[in-house]
């Protein structure tokens, strides 16, 4: 190993676990918007649909790299509200992610059939008692690998934070470079440490679709 | 609805039922289990109910037959609030029945409905879709409701299958735990809607026999079918729908011996002989 990268391991090591901790924190949030939109795109009332679809349609159609000014400068510009790089990044990213999750939950949701609502509500459920017994779990089995995607996507964006001064694992390459004047090697193990979280995430992801698979 | 005679509904024409046959016009007023009072019911322009009158006495069992496509399966769904109606009055003891309405969960907590299709939850076993609801919506406690399984499926006959899942299940089993799935709500009422025409001919006789058991532990249920053998032998009245309508109203064996309608007499005959 290059003694540069040697040298500089902890920097990598402290990028690495801020990329790790800002794209989780961005896939929980944005399960979790994701989920209120999905579900209300599968909503009885025209209006909520609307709204639901409108915002996935303006978050996933805006290139990710805007989203990260938009929320650093733009809305600075616009409203005066400063926002930290931590904050900003978190907040597109979680945007990103929240708008594709919601296409995989609606999608999700609705693999469930008209009928298996019938049986539930006929025997007396609520819609509440419906969606959480019942819809839920068969359509996660459906969302899984899917989300699986959505949260690599929404990891490997994350390096974009780097535009906006937050140091994260590529920002963390590119200051590197800048100290040392190395690129080749460093953008190497920076490459290659995307692909093992990434490949350990697609791992985890199948032992999870093993674990929810029923005998179907 | 103009058949009402009374009369022609006599006690010796029950000696194959398995019990009296309750003449259909003895659902009086306070004591009816399920009381319609001229339903209709559209699919936009489509009218599928056209004014259905009917009321079912406690312990009756009434079957429903007709051609496909006039609002038999509605009918039900319309009865425990699936569908919204768009004219007269649906009462289930007493209260009526509104879909999107609050009051509809109570109503729809006493009668149990058995699907065509079966609809078993696929991600639960067998045993956990009996126990589902009356935990989850009664809120009974867990060692009560799952004695109350156990038994249900020695009743269904499928003590040995309770843990298997759904589609490990043939479609007669799938059946038979819907039914104690459904038996399970303690329901005051059971409507089936074609329980059988889903079924493999070698498993439709299993699935009837349970009917058939309950039929003499005095349930009231709604049957809508095409197995005439069981209308015969365990309805105690028998309705032919046409058009969304109610067009013959009588015993089973009065029904199927003697139509009065000439659409009863062509319907009978295409099935009977076609």
């Amino acid at each position: 190993m290059s003694p540069v990268v040697a040298e500089y391991w902890g920097v990598l090591g402290k990028g690495l676990m801020t990329t790790l901790w800002i794209s989780w924190l961005a896939l929980i949030l944005g399960g979790l918007i994701g989920a209120i939109v999905g579900t209300a795109r599968t909503s009885p009332w025209r209006a909520v649909r609307l709204c639901a679809l409108v915002y996935t349609e303006l978050f996933r159609s805006i290139p990710p790299l805007l989203l990260f000014f938009g929320g650093f400068f733009g809305l600075k510009y616009m409203t005066g509200i400063d926002l930290s790089p931590f904050t900003a990044a978190t907040l597109a990213l979680t945007v990103v992610a929240s708008s594709f999750m919601s296409e995989v939950i609606r999608a999700g949701l609705m693999s469930v059939g008209r009928g298996q609502w019938d049986a539930a509500l006929s025997a007396g459920m609520r819609t509440r008692q419906v969606l959480r017994y019942i819809v839920w779990p068969q359509a996660i089995r459906v969302m899984l690998p899917p989300s699986v995607g959505v949260y690599i996507a929404t990891l490997k964006d994350s390096s974009l934070a780097s535009v906006i001064g937050y140091v994260e694992l590529t920002k963390a390459g590119l200051l590197i470079r800048e100290t040392t004047g190395v690129s080749f090697e460093v953008f190497l193990i920076v490459a290659a440490l995307y692909f093992v979280i990434n490949y350990g995430i697609s791992c985890g992801g199948a032992v999870l679709e093993r674990k929810f698979h029923f005998v179907h | 609805m103009a058949f009402l005679a009374g009369a022609r509904c006599s006690k010796g024409s029950s000696t194959l039922s398995i019990r009296d046959a309750t003449p259909a016009f003895t659902a009086t007023g306070a004591d009816a289990v399920l009381r319609i009072e001229g339903l209709v019911k559209r699919f936009g322009a489509r009218t599928v109910l056209d004014g259905i009158d009917l009321e079912v006495a406690p312990g009756q069992v009434v079957v429903i037959v007709g051609p496909s496509g006039t609002g038999k399966s509605t009918l039900l769904r319309c009865i425990n609030g699936l569908e919204n109606i768009h004219g007269g009055r649906i009462l289930f003891e007493g209260r009526p029945v509104l879909a999107h309405s609050k009051e509809v969960i109570t109503v729809r907590r006493h009668i149990g409905m058995i699907f065509q299709s079966f609809k078993l939850y696929p991600h639960l076993s067998a045993f956990r879709n009996v126990t589902l609801a009356p935990m989850k919506v009664l809120g009974e406690p867990r060692t009560v409701v799952e004695e109350r399984a156990r038994s249900l499926f020695r009743k269904v006959r499928l003590e040995h299958r309770a843990h298997a899942y759904p589609s490990q299940l043939s479609g007669g089993e799938q059946q038979r735990v819907a039914i104690a799935r459904a038996l399970a709500m303690n329901p005051s009422l059971l409507m089936f809607d074609e329980p059988t025409s889903a079924l493999d001919p070698e498993t439709v006789g299993d699935v009837l026999v349970v009917m058939e058991d309950l039929a003499r532990e005095g349930r009231t249920m709604l049957v809508v079918t095409h197995e005439m053998g069981f209308a015969r032998h365990v309805g105690s009245r028998m309705i032919f729908m046409d058009e969304g309508r109610i067009v013959e109203d009588a015993a089973p064996k009065d029904l199927l011996d003697r139509p009065r309608n000439p659409r009863t007499q062509q319907f009978l005959s295409s099935i009977l002989h076609g």
